[in-house]
């Protein structure tokens, strides 16, 4: 028998059970539902987190802590341990800090450019020139390798600093203050940091707007803060830390890698006693989460798959019994006994194709249907999170024909040992 | 030309043996008919399986145009049987959810004929049953005498040598019967081929050239019509 014919033959048997057939793949269906829409949800994902490293890390960016804890391979600490000056307690959790001497090391380091320590600022409260209102409003320092989305304003190209005395702020924050997102350009504002109690213990810093900038969610930075320039964060950072344990001391440094890769930079940082994260290093992690969140769905489809199996299995074996006079016939006609088993792998195959093609064709469905509203809940804004690329999906078709037609080895097997004297004499 | 030489066939082991074929010999000239008689239990379905291939015998062998079917390995058995052999049941054993042209391509299929060919071959096999206005009506929707004419179609289109006919007029009556019985002799004399009916029916085994009647497993009688072609020195009766 010719394949084709077997295939055809294959297909006009399921069809004279369609009831079954379709009941059968169903089961399939659920699997590959399942299946496609992990696939479809990691391709999204990772497609998304590729836009979010690209649009916020530099590739050459480097990000340096001191502790190892911070970057990953945290060690479960003792809860007493000897006491390090470098080292502060945030939050139940003791991290060791960078120094003023550890930023100067590496400001001097030929291989990195652009050192900034993160500086801790938090403003006490924050007043517009015009309003006698105080505000509260939290302050960041402006990145000037972060493409932000300006609403109003100018800002200086990508890798230029703002001014000293200028600032940024939210486009949100216009509408509070009941104006316009123009009419906020040039406007006045003053962060005040209050450390003690006495009106002597503060410092005021003014700054003029000089741009407004949306929400995006391709950002990382927090677009929802006034962003200043970096040497009035260290100012001020100075200040509300003078005379405690966290005077110049920094939770990280941001830099980038010059005249090398980063990956050798952070080779030779780590022998200096630094943990460096490059850009590649975040994708990973973030790939990292993406690959097991897709893996726990991938399992429960697989767990559907194969409980479909043995649906299968059954099915075939009903339709061998049912069909014990045809596979008789076809024998004491001369069909080969591998013929006749191909026959019934290719109807289990035929199952595997419909519950697959079912499935795949649900679960894009469902997922265009769903795609906006998920885009909305996780605010991505025009970022889809489940993406469905033809290839994979033809991928885990192909596989879930190769899977039935392994569960329809049992009964096929059964039908090519039918002896054909036997199965014609039953009446 | 099918030669049957010392052709015995037993079932079961030692002390349960049952001997269903014991030391027949006959052979059977290309083109004749010829009915094989007997009581059910007599051995003449046995006979017939091992004659067409479908099962070995114990002793001796079978020569079809004188090749001995029994040390054909079984690929070769099969593609003989697809070849050479047509088969028409009693009960049929037509596929009532396909048209009467996948039925009949049925044979094609598994002879791996070639598509061209398949069409022309099927239409003129459904033509000489006389079923060539039905050709795309499912079987379910035939009656008895039209599914064994469908039957029949089947049997012959792959243009197969001999045909066996085991009891093909048991399931219907005396005058759709009677039609069956006809078109299976005028294919035996037109076609010349080899015609093979198990019966137990009298009046049908005496329409062929030749009856062989079988009892227990043994050749009682092998009587031929005065009319036949077959020569009576071609008879050989077991011993």
């Amino acid at each position: 028998m010719k394949y084709i014919d077997s295939i055809r033959r294959a297909g006009r048997s399921l069809k004279n059970a369609k009831a079954r057939t379709l009941l059968t793949s169903l089961a399939i269906a659920v699997g590959s539902f399942t299946l496609t829409l992990s696939i479809a949800a990691g391709i999204g994902a990772r497609e998304y987190a590729d836009k979010l490293i690209s649009s916020n890390v530099d590739p050459d960016a480097l990000f340096i802590v001191k502790d190892k804890t911070v970057v990953g391979g945290s060690q479960p600490q003792t809860g007493l341990t000897e006491y390090d000056p470098d080292r502060l307690t945030q939050g139940g959790t003791t991290i060791k800090m960078l120094t003023q001497d550890d930023v100067t090391k590496l400001q001097a380091r030929s291989d990195l450019s652009n050192v900034r320590p993160i500086y801790d600022v938090s403003a006490t409260y924050v007043m517009f020139e015009g309003i006698s209102k105080k505000y509260s409003a939290s302050v960041n320092v402006y990145n000037p390798d972060v493409q932000s989305d300006v609403v109003s304003g100018t800002l200086p190209s990508i890798g230029g600093d703002i001014a000293d005395n200028t600032v940024v702020i939210p486009s949100s924050f216009a509408e509070t203050l009941g104006l316009s997102t123009e009419q906020i350009i040039g406007k006045k504002l003053t962060i005040t940091v209050q450390k003690g109690l006495t009106s002597t213990d503060k410092i005021e810093q003014t700054f003029t707007v000089v741009a407004s900038v949306a929400p995006s969610n391709l950002s990382f930075s927090d677009s929802k803060a006034i962003q200043i320039p970096i040497t009035i964060a260290k100012k001020i950072s100075d200040f509300s830390t003078q005379g405690t344990p966290a005077y110049q001391k920094y939770f990280a440094v941001t830099a980038k890698a010059k005249n090398s890769t980063p990956d050798e930079v952070k080779a030779a940082l780590e022998k200096e006693g630094f943990y460096p994260q490059t850009a590649k290093d975040l994708q990973g992690f973030l790939f990292t989460i993406i690959n097991t969140l897709q893996g726990i769905v991938a399992g429960f489809g697989a767990l559907a798959l194969i409980a479909s199996l043995f649906g299968i299995i059954n099915t075939q074996y009903i339709s061998v019994l049912e069909r014990t006079r045809e596979i008789g016939l076809m024998k004491a006609l001369g069909m080969r006994g591998r013929h006749v088993r191909r026959l019934f792998q290719l109807e289990a195959a035929w199952i595997g194709f419909l519950g697959g093609v079912l499935g795949a064709l649900l679960a894009w469905g469902v997922g265009v249907a769903i795609n906006p509203w998920l885009s909305e809940v996780m605010e991505l804004g025009d970022n889809r999170i489940l993406v469905f690329k033809l290839l994979p999906i033809a991928g885990l078709i192909l596989g879930l024909i190769l899977i039935a037609m392994i569960a329809g080895w049992f009964p096929s097997r059964k039908a090519s040992k039918l002896d054909p004297i036997e199965a014609l004499r039953t009446e | 030309m099918i030669e049957v030489q010392g052709l015995t066939k037993r079932y079961g082991k030692k002390k349960n043996t049952f001997i269903a074929l014991d030391n027949v010999s006959f052979s059977i000239e290309s083109g004749s008919s010829v009915a094989i008689i007997g009581k059910s239990g007599s051995g003449k379905s046995t006979l017939m399986h091992c004659m067409s291939g479908l099962d070995r015998p114990t002793l001796g062998e079978v020569k079809v145009d004188g090749e001995s079917i029994g040390s054909m390995k079984q690929k070769t058995l099969d593609n003989f049987r697809s070849k050479k052999i047509g088969f028409i049941f009693q009960a049929f054993f037509v596929q009532a959810n396909e048209t009467c042209v996948q039925n009949v391509g049925l044979p094609l299929e598994i002879s791996k004929t070639k598509y061209a060919t398949r069409k022309r071959l099927i239409l003129s096999a459904l033509k000489t049953v006389g079923l060539e206005d039905k050709a795309n009506q499912k079987a379910k929707n035939l009656s008895g005498g039209q599914k064994q004419r469908l039957a029949i179609a089947r049997a012959l289109v792959g243009k197969p040598s001999i045909l066996f006919a085991d009891e093909p007029t048991g399931n219907l009556d005396s005058q759709t019967g009677d039609q069956i019985e006809k078109l299976l002799f005028a294919l035996n004399k037109k076609v010349g081929m080899t015609l093979i009916i198990v019966t137990h029916d009298s009046d049908l085994a005496a329409r062929c050239d030749r009856q062989i009647t079988l009892k227990d497993g043994k050749v009682i009688s092998d009587t031929l019509k005065s009319t036949a072609k077959v020569q009576p020195s071609k008879v050989k009766v077991a011993s």
